[in-house]
């Protein structure tokens, strides 16, 4: 390995976020005395990353395009919303939740394409627009169509795919700990994400795009598609992921997501993503929800209260973006 | 098959009634640097956007290859092998070397997944064609000026093209660079390709150009071979007036130094700078990019904080640091960069006139009224003939020389000593560069003491009445009075 | 007559489009709604119930015109009121009098202020002086206010708040005038003062446009923005104390909606925070506006409060997109900046 090769990887956000993750494991490991390590505790936090991860890693792709996207939440909770709604009432998904995920995933790429459409056709900041379609759709699916909680209600096929899991562990204490089958589609995601954004022309669209939108276009980018494309995606996605959540909570409540953009992108930025577009990668984004995934599920075995994990989120978050602005700062002398 | 690759006859072009292009003529031969020179606004840039097809010609007649072209669309110039490489370079800072290269083909072959090796061996490709070699994993954004500009132009290549052109591609280059990149052109020139180079430095075109092309007023005034030329003829061509050789004289100048300057050193910046400066003289400086000229700018206007050295006002030592600082030792200063450090666009000429004199003209508890304001802005519309017929305007709505009037009468309108002038006319067209050097002048002999920091050597030869010339961060030679010549300086500047 | 009115819409599109908002507004409500909508009750409610997030609307406009934003007042607001009524509560005894129930209110403000401009004057350092994007700045902020309120209230509402308070924030001064909506009056009249008649208001503008040009003008801009974000901070947590009175107590997560809501009533104003621009007084109009509807559709026994956040969603969309049709009002969204 030569010295240009090490400066490329220690100059990467990802290396110093994924140091970070490592050393404050090891000492979470030593305060608590070797709790964190233990099998059911690691699968409780791999458990707890699944659907924070997921949206992570929509919010993902949306600012490597140099797009903010403040609607994920009001579209996956419109979606799930209305998917439960109509299975309950059909009397649908008693076996298998496939025509549910269908359903959340079909209104899901309706509202981004709306969230596409206007903002490939108009030159808007993407941050304002989504923060008109999050009002407008959350006014949809509380006002317009009144969709209500369903909780005991809820069709058997999403109790039963939530409920299901790959295996089961056992600490030396006999606490017991599942690991839900929603890891698969979590894992697969990630993959898939980082296959787009690496491997494909349309990922390489997005980095282009958020580089710099002018000279994508001069290249030969039709980048008005690549960003309807692109939300159309993300809405599907968001409808998908927030199946997934009905199913692990075992219960759909339109109000549930409200706010989840707030603890989300701060945590994509932290995982390497810039505002500005252009930069980010899984790894990174994996790292940035492990961290606070971890800080939140310590806290009890740290003995803090509970009642303080917003406080420390935000500690994190803040120390984080304090740092990459003060390393730009340094770059740009 | 014609002597000429591109032949451009009777180019016409008008926006909204007003003529941006008249009757243009020009022809570039294969395997010749043409440059295409002219003042600023003077319709270069429409011309290159009718050969890239960005813009579509009004009349007129082209000729490529000897075969009439009708209608230019963007894609149609990249298949008959134009490339224009434009002053953003279009490049993705965010992306490496490699991407950046290989990005546009892969993108025109219509390839939808991204294979490391073809993406690798196109950029290999790309960089064999001038023999440049660079580190294909470094980020673009973190290369130099120089270096980006030659990914540019290998990226170029890679499209068979006949015709590359570049659009004033030495502004942000040191000496070393410019060398650099005018060998490759000539290489590439060697290589049968023809390069059409648009600049409106005398020096460089006569350095690199085999035939010249001088726009004024959207209408070409010379056409044919640089050799016929002598440099003041090319100067008349491209301002339309004889160059004389006034210099500036002083008047009144002080015995007693106003700012004294002693043994600044800034760190990788600038290294033992001494300089005084008396009322009434007109300092200039000047050097190439990196010689530390603006950064001393910024030193003597708190942006820049040097450690070792000394400055002193009047004859006491002063600490500068901050603008506001400046402001209150009565120090202005004119940046380098209009757009972005010297003007809020978005807002009304008038309050980009007061922003800095915003004090004097508020009451005791920073209470203003918008009559004192505008009041304000109008007697330096008038003083300073700012073609605008309502100062509640925005400034985005003046052309470039107005814009810097604003600027220039921003720090005007307080009691100043000293007054840097960082590239005063840069992007300036001709009648408002003669106003703002006669006011520079008079502002002189009513006893200010002006710095003015220009490349443009013709105007700090005319307007100085003392050069000091930087070079790597050092004071390398000053010189006085008739003493200042361009050659004099080229001489010591290389 | 006729020319006066083209000409001054067509410079003043913003102004000219909220009224026409307001005129139509006024009308649907007159003619669906005729027996109800013109009732002192409806006109005490929206008169009683915008002040709260106006306050909010007032200060973070300040933010945006100097081309920042704020995402942190409504937990720091919530912080600042948990500490207030924690005063109010171990300081207010039965049989207080009125002088010593004043003293007591008066501490509880000045406490307000002090965390208010502490808030602003933290989010002032990290934007100014660190160079966080605003964006991020405030939204980890946000997460420490609400992180500090919910650890010392472990959730619950905090009680306990002077009666007298409560008392005053019901009062109808003269028999109309309710007592936040004279606190809005003021702090709006203060407002539009400093905007217009201030060398502050003015040079504000100009750093929301062009920081860096403003720097080169010899402005103190770090000053400035600091100074921004301490008194939008503190009318945003004013806005907080009116909501203390109404709830008659204070929660880590009061008000949470009001965040996005004012982002919303600025941007249907032209005040965006991108910065420069922007009147107050179509900020006050899209208030009003935003007020009336949900005000409207209260009175529709069959709508609940999320129809009015679907009409304000898909007007926030309308007028952006019939904003990008604006030209010559200078009201282009600029290309975001970009660090390269």
């Amino acid at each position: 390995m030569n010295k240009a090769k090490i400066k490329r990887i220690t100059g990467r956000t990802e290396f110093w976020i994924f140091l970070v993750l490592i050393i404050m494991c090891i000492a979470i490991q030593a305060v608590s005395g070797g709790q964190l390590f233990e099998s059911n505790t690691v699968v409780t936090i791999l458990r707890a990353m699944v659907v924070d991860g997921m949206f992570a890693m929509i919010c993902l792709v949306v600012m490597v395009s140099g797009g903010f996207d403040l609607s994920f939440p009001a579209v996956a909770a419109l979606a799930y919303s209305l998917s439960t709604t109509i299975c309950v009432s059909m009397g649908w998904c008693n076996t298998n939740p496939i025509a549910g995920f269908l359903i959340a995933i079909v209104v899901g790429a309706v509202l981004g394409m709306f969230n596409g459409w206007i903002i490939s056709n108009f030159k808007l900041n993407t941050m304002i627009i989504t923060l008109g379609t999050q009002t407008f759709f959350v006014g949809i699916t509380m006002g317009l169509l009144e969709l209500k909680e369903i909780t005991s209600t809820l069709p058997v096929g999403f109790r039963t795919f939530g409920e299901s899991y790959l295996f089961e562990v056992q600490n030396s204490q006999g606490l017991r700990s599942t690991m839900t089958t929603m890891f698969i589609p979590f894992v697969l995601l990630c993959i898939v994400t980082s296959f787009v954004l690496n491997k494909t022309m349309f990922g390489r669209a997005l980095y282009a795009i958020g580089g710099n939108e002018v000279s994508a276009e001069r290249a030969g980018y039709n980048v008005k598609r690549v960003k309807f494309i692109l939300y159309t995606v993300v809405g599907a996605s968001a409808g998908f992921i927030g199946m997934i959540r009905v199913c692990m909570a075992r219960q759909s409540i339109p109000k549930a997501m409200v706010g989840k953009e707030m603890t989300i992108i701060p945590a994509v930025i932290l995982g390497g993503a810039s505002i500005f577009g252009g930069e980010g990668s899984v790894f990174g984004t994996i790292c940035a929800v492990a961290i606070i995934t971890v800080v939140s599920n310590s806290m009890l075995l740290l003995g803090i209260d509970t009642y303080w994990q917003n406080f420390f989120n935000g500690l994190v978050i803040l120390v984080g973006v304090t740092v990459s602005a003060i390393q730009a700062m340094r770059r740009r002398k | 098959m014609s002597e000429y690759l591109l032949e451009m006859t009777g180019i016409c072009k008008s926006f909204a009634g007003v003529h941006a292009l008249k009757n243009v003529n020009f022809k570039v031969r294969p395997g010749k640097v043409m440059c295409l020179a002219g003042e600023n606004g003077c319709g270069k840039s429409t011309l290159v956007k009718i050969i890239s097809g960005v813009y579509t010609k009004d009349e007129g007649e082209v000729l490529f290859e000897g075969k009439p072209i009708t209608k230019i669309t963007p894609a149609e110039a990249t298949k008959l092998g134009i490339q224009v490489i434009y002053q953003d370079l279009s490049i993705f800072p965010n992306l490496t070397v490699m991407e950046n290269l290989a990005i546009n083909s892969e993108i025109t072959a219509g390839k939808k997944l991204v294979n490391r090796k073809s993406w690798e061996a196109t950029a290999k490709e790309a960089l064999s064609k001038i023999g440049y070699d660079i580190d294909l994993n470094a980020k673009m954004g973190e290369l130099s000026v120089a270096d980006k500009q030659l990914v540019a132009i290998c990226r170029a290549l890679l499209f068979d093209a006949k015709l590359i052109i570049m659009d004033e591609p030495t502004t942000a280059l040191t000496k070393k660079e410019v060398d650099a990149l005018f060998k490759t052109a000539r290489q590439l020139r060697d290589s049968g390709i023809a390069i059409m180079f648009i600049s409106h430095k005398t020096e460089e075109i006569f350095e690199i150009s085999d035939d010249v092309c001088i726009m004024r007023n959207g209408e070409n005034v010379y056409a044919g071979p640089t050799k016929d030329l002598t440099p003041k003829e090319f100067t008349y061509h491209m301002t339309g007036r004889e160059l004389t050789d006034d210099h500036f004289v002083t008047r009144n100048v002080s015995k007693e130094p106003v700012l004294k300057v002693d043994h600044l050193t800034l760190k990788n910046k600038f290294t033992d700078v001494s300089f005084e400066l008396r009322e009434g003289e007109i300092l200039g400086i000047t050097g190439l990019l990196g010689s530390g000229r603006t950064e001393l700018a910024l030193s003597l206007f708190g942006l820049e904080h040097p450690k070792e050295g000394s400055i002193y006002l009047n004859g006491e030592a002063v600490k500068i640091s901050s603008p506001i600082k400046a402001q209150k030792l009565k120090i202005g200063y004119v940046p380098e960069d209009r757009l972005t450090e010297g003007l809020c666009l978005q807002q009304p000429i008038s309050d980009n006139i007061t922003l800095s004199s915003l004090k004097r003209l508020s009451n005791a508890i920073g209470l203003i009224k918008n009559k004192d304001i505008l009041d304000d802005a109008d007697i330096w519309k008038e003083k300073f003939s700012i073609k605008t017929d309502d100062v509640r305007k925005f400034a985005s709505t003046l052309s470039g020389g107005n814009q810097q009037k604003i600027v220039l009468s921003k720090w005007l309108s307080n009691d100043l000593d000293v007054l840097i002038l960082n590239g005063p006319t840069v992007g300036v067209d001709v009648g408002a560069k003669q106003d703002i050097h006669a006011l520079v002048h008079d502002l002189a002999n009513e006893g200010l003491a002006v710095i003015i920091i220009s490349d443009d050597l013709s105007e700090v030869v005319v307007n100085c009445s003392r050069v000091i010339v930087m070079k790597e961060g050092r004071i390398v030679g000053e010189m006085s009075g008739d003493d200042i010549t361009e050659n004099k300086i080229l001489e010591i500047i290389r | 007559m006729l020319a006066k009115v083209k000409n001054f819409a067509s410079k003043n599109n913003y102004t000219t489009m909220l009224l026409s908002l307001l005129a139509v507004l006024l009308l649907f409500f007159s003619i669906t709604k005729a027996g109800t909508f013109w009732t002192v009750g409806t006109w005490k409610g929206i008169v009683m119930q915008f002040p709260e997030y106006g306050l909010m609307t007032i200060g973070v406009m300040f933010c945006f015109i100097s081309g920042n934003i704020d995402m942190s007042f409504v937990a720091l607001g919530d912080f600042a009121t948990i500490m207030a009524v924690r005063y109010m509560a171990a300081h207010t005894t039965e049989g207080m009098s009125n002088g010593q129930m004043v003293g007591v209110i008066l501490v509880s403000l000045l406490i307000v202020i002090l965390i208010g401009a502490l808030g602003g004057v933290i989010n002032g350092v990290l934007i100014a002086y660190l160079n966080i994007p605003p964006v991020m700045a405030t939204i980890a902020m946000q997460l420490v206010w609400l992180g500090l309120s919910t650890a010392l209230t472990q959730g619950y509402a905090v009680t306990g708040v002077t009666p007298l308070f409560t008392e005053i924030g019901h009062t109808m001064l003269f028999g109309f005038l309710p007592v936040p909506l004279l606190v809005f009056i003021v702090v709006f009249l203060i407002a539009a003062f400093l905007l217009k008649y201030t060398t502050y208001g003015k040079k504000l503008y100009m750093i929301g446009t062009n920081v860096k040009a403003a720097r080169f003008s010899a402005i103190n801009t770090r000053g400035m923005i600091i100074g921004t974000f301490v008194l939008a901070d503190i009318i945003c947590c004013f806005g907080c104390m009116l909501m203390v009175s109404t709830m008659n107590s204070a929660k880590a997560d009061y008000g949470t909606s009001y965040v996005m809501n004012v982002i919303l009533i600025l941007v249907l104003a032209g005040v965006l925070p991108d910065g420069g621009m922007g009147k107050i007084f179509n900020v006050l109009l899209a208030i009003i506006s935003i007020q009336i509807i949900s005000s409207g559709v209260n009175m529709f026994s069959s709508l609940n409060p999320y129809h009015a956040s679907m009409i304000w969603g898909g007007l926030l969309i309308i007028v952006l997109i019939l904003s990008t049709r604006f030209n010559g009002s200078g009201f282009k969204l600029r290309k975001r900046k970009k660090k390269v």
